[in-house]
């Protein structure tokens, strides 16, 4: 029993010393940071409540709050949609399956610099391919990332596609478990294929829109590299996310005691909105 | 009512027959039973009538209109699945309305039809529960319910009665009978089960390979069975097999096997005497027990006894006759004793005879 024990402890030990150095360090260490002022060189001073009622007060940072939420208003439904559309294509008897479920999954796995540096040619401008296709097809060409009132939507969208495999698998995983019978049933029933989709298919995928939510909103909360790489926070502050002004007040200004404070807020909203959005969904589901 | 038709239907999954040219007609307001073993084709053939597995030849009617091209949702039928196929985000109340909710029904014939299935089935307590707070009984009911509400030409029910346990199993067949012969609607029912077959249809249709053995009321499959496979398969316990000869004239002819002789009754046998291997078929209803063996005697034979299960009112006495294991089921006080040797009456009016698999000869 007892070697039993050990040998249980010495195998849950790595990931044990893992989660500790890398997740509840520097959590504490942050906890901590958030009463103190700190430049990364000089000793560490004691500094108070001042971090938190400096970021009470820093419109920048409420700023960076809005624009996240405006990403997130873009990015959520964009993200429910197109996930379960693309699942829903994919679960058909479809020619070369695997190659498209393959296709549609490969961008999330490429890294987020690669994807913001390719998307930046994209939308460029003059040279850019979606203005090229505009301006084949008659349109006037957009400055996507040049232009304050495209910038945020144009970001949204291409973190959207690059997560949108992701989402597909586990709305693809859930549409397995819809069981036969009810979907022969139903069609017996005298269903249309939208019918079908409203009473059957998209009630059963609840759990499995609940998870893309609160992935996707955990994640857009963090937007960072797209912004730094494209944008740089531009045009007009309007793609200054949370994180990046966060990463700009710790390793710009090296004010790490607000930077830390900065991380814990946005830690509270997270958790925040992910409760309300639980509620409310789970209220959907009794209705 | 209407009535359904088949006519030369198959079924191909690629280079694999499921269904061989069936053909059958089902009677207004009859509840005609498809049974068989697994691969026999009978969910096949129900699946073709709801529209859900398409026809590869032939072509299936209820009543006048041609259905074989018709989406489901086009023709009319309900049907009851074997895992009940219940919407399980819905209550019983949303279960039942959805397809006349669907099929744009006033909502006051809704609720009529509702309040009417719900009280037939005793689910008015349960209305406003959700599938998976019901025990599978009631989760059965609700199935039969919603198929009920829809008032279809016709009604299916694939195997409803496999997923329960034998009390329930037993109880629910009442009431799917009961019930059936209240509304009179035309009912296919599929089932491998004999003794629901036989407790439930007005016709059976015996399948086996996808094709079928025999039609007819479930008297007539027990007391005439066309082939070996029927007889077989009606009837529980299963009817014994013995392999043997015929020797003789036609006025006394006799069965010969392997420690077994056996007088055929004159008029019990083929104009034409067979020649070749024959079976006797002899079920275990139709065989009496004398638990002393005063040795063989005509329409008798001597065995000795393996085994006896008491199941309380009738008992099964197994017993080996030469190198043939054999089954009798007796009412007798007097039972015998493992080991004991006996002699076995066995009734001439009710063998049948088997050439080739074929039967040709029996009872009336």
């Amino acid at each position: 029993m007892r070697a039993e024990r050990r040998s249980g402890s010495l195998m849950a030990a790595p990931y044990a010393a893992f989660l500790l150095i890398f997740a509840a360090y520097p959590i504490l260490f942050a906890l901590v940071l958030v009463f103190l002022k700190w430049d990364l060189v000089t000793t560490p001073v004691f500094a108070g409540a001042d971090n938190m009622r400096m970021l009470a007060t820093d419109t920048r940072f409420w700023r960076a709050v809005a624009n996240t939420f405006v990403f997130l208003s873009i990015h959520l439904p964009l993200q429910v949609a197109s996930a379960l559309m693309l699942a829903l294509a994919l679960n058909r008897p479809l020619a070369f399956r695997s190659f498209w479920r393959a296709a549609f999954f490969l961008p999330v796995v490429i890294s987020g610099a690669v994807v913001a540096i390719l998307w930046s040619n994209l939308y460029a401008t003059d040279v850019g391919l979606i203005n090229g296709v505009l301006v084949r097809i008659g349109l006037r060409p957009v400055p996507w990332l040049t232009d304050p009132s495209t910038a945020m939507p144009a970001i949204a969208a291409m973190v959207t596609w690059k997560n949108v495999g992701f989402y597909v698998i586990i709305y693809l995983a859930g549409l397995q478990y819809i069981p036969r019978s009810c979907k022969e049933a139903i069609e017996i029933e005298g269903a249309s294929t939208w019918q079908r989709f409203r009473f059957l298919t998209l009630p059963l995928l609840l759990p499995q829109t609940i998870l893309v939510v609160t992935l996707s909103t955990i994640n857009g909360f963090q937007l960072f590299i797209e912004p730094y790489v494209m944008t740089g926070g531009g045009p007009l502050r309007r793609t200054y996310s949370i994180v990046l002004y966060l990463y700009t007040n710790a390793f710009a200004y090296q004010k790490m005691g607000y930077a830390a404070t900065i991380g814990v807020a946005l830690a509270l909203i997270i958790g925040s909105v992910v409760f309300i959005q639980r509620r409310v969904i789970g209220n959907a589901e009794a209705l | 009512m209407p009535s359904v038709h088949f006519e030369h239907v198959s079924k191909r999954f690629g280079a694999t027959t499921v269904v061989e040219d069936f053909n059958l007609d089902v009677a207004e307001g009859e509840l005609l039973v498809l049974v068989g073993g697994s691969g026999s084709g009978k969910t096949t053939i129900l699946r073709m009538l709801a529209g859900l597995e398409e026809v590869t030849e032939g072509r299936i009617r209820i009543d006048d209109r041609d259905v074989t091209a018709l989406a489901p949702r086009d023709r009319d039928v309900a049907m009851v699945f074997q895992d009940y196929g219940l919407y399980p985000h819905m209550t019983v109340r949303e279960n039942l309305s959805l397809g006349l909710r669907l099929r744009k029904v006033a909502r006051t014939e809704i609720e009529r039809r509702v309040t009417w299935a719900a009280d037939m089935l005793q689910l008015e307590p349960l209305l406003d529960r959700k599938p998976k707070q019901l025990s599978g009984g009631q989760q059965q009911r609700v199935a039969m319910g919603r198929a009920m509400v829809r008032e279809p030409l016709v009604f299916l029910f694939d195997e409803p009665l496999s997923n329960l346990d034998a009390g329930l199993r037993a109880q629910m067949r009442i009431e799917i009978g009961g019930l059936q012969r209240r509304l009179k609607t035309t009912t296919v029912y599929v089932t491998h089960d004999q003794v629901e077959a036989m407790t439930l249809g007005d016709r059976i249709v015996v399948l086996a390979d996808g094709r079928i053995q025999q039609v007819g009321r479930p008297i007539d499959l027990y007391r005439a069975p066309v082939n070996r496979f029927v007889a077989g398969f009606v009837g529980t316990p299963p009817m014994n097999f013995v392999e043997g000869r015929i020797t003789g004239e036609n006025g006394g002819a006799q069965f010969n096997a392997d420690g077994m002789r056996f007088d055929m009754l004159p008029g019990r046998m083929p104009t034409t005497m067979p020649s070749g291997p024959v079976t006797l078929g002899i079920r275990p209803e139709d065989m009496e027990v004398d638990p002393q063996s005063d040795g063989p005697r005509n329409g008798s034979v001597a065995g000795r006894v393996v085994l006896v299960e008491r199941l309380g009112g009738t008992s099964h006495v197994h017993f080996d006759a030469g190198p043939n294991r054999m089954l009798a089921s007796v009412t007798n006080e007097r039972l015998p004793a493992v080991g004991d040797a006996i002699d076995v009456r066995i009734n001439g009016e009710r063998a049948h005879l088997f050439v080739d698999d074929q039967r040709v000869s029996s009872a009336s």
